[in-house]
């Protein structure tokens, strides 16, 4: 999506367990959901 | 560029606007995510600089991951915050960049900017500034930012190509776009994508 958006040299950076322990947690391991960090530039 | 979305856009960022509010006000409330400096420490932050921050910077902090796990802003760098909260990250954000640079905070949420505001004053940031908007129309000029930061923030706009196209357009070229933000690994079914609580909760 990010390439569609016209970004380039996109990366992801490692999972992080956000939810882990949280009341949100159960949802999370529903759908196997990690947060992430992302990075992407735009052309120059 | 505009996405068809399984929810209606205007409710989901009321329901957005309430849980964030909440956050705010209420930050050692329970929420269905961490807040705080537990938070923080579970999602990598550098200990030294949130340790050197007062609790008032990093107790409504609702992040999902840290968007400068990637890259360190530069000092002198101009940033932007896209759906910056009380100002956690664009707190950090403004240290690496220093008073050389500049930090823009946008956010949709009178309480979060409020807070936000009262604590870049006692910190005495003056290379600092938070912004009322929305993520689809930033209140920056085309081409101004070096880089535009964001923390789960995204996951929670329903037209995703409008935010992207919108951060596009305030990147100058060759500008950065680092953002944190939740990815799940297994396909969610129509419904649950219909269900709106399942967005904020």
């Amino acid at each position: 999506m990010l390439e569609e958006a016209g970004f380039v040299d996109v990366r992801i950076g490692e999972p992080v367990d956000t939810f882990g322990g949280a009341g949100g947690e159960a949802n999370a391991r529903a759908f196997a959901v990690f947060g992430h960090p992302f990075l992407a530039r735009k052309p120059a | 560029m505009s996405q068809q979305t399984l929810v209606d856009a205007e409710r989901l960022r009321a329901e957005v606007r309430e849980k964030y509010r909440a956050v705010a006000v209420e930050p050692d409330a329970r929420y269905h995510f961490h807040t705080g400096r537990g938070l923080a420490a579970r999602l990598g932050y550098d200990a030294a600089i949130v340790d050197a921050l007062p609790p008032v910077a990093v107790e409504s902090f609702a992040g999902v991951a840290n968007p400068l796990a990637l890259r360190t802003p530069a000092p002198g760098e101009r940033v932007v915050d896209v759906g910056s909260g009380a100002g956690f990250d664009s707190f950090v954000a403004a240290g690496h960049v220093g008073p050389d640079g500049r930090v823009v905070g946008v956010d949709m949420t009178a309480e979060m900017l409020a807070k936000a505001r009262a604590t870049a004053g006692v910190l005495g940031l003056g290379h600092v500034e938070f912004r009322e908007g929305l993520a689809e129309a930033l209140p920056v000029d085309d081409g101004w930012a070096d880089a535009v930061i964001s923390n789960g923030v995204i996951n929670l706009c329903a037209d995703k190509w409008a935010v992207f196209a919108e951060i596009f357009r305030v990147l100058r070229p060759g500008g950065v776009l680092q953002f944190a933000d939740i990815a799940n690994g297994r396909p969610v079914p129509p419904e649950a994508l219909r269900d709106i609580d399942l967005w904020t909760g």
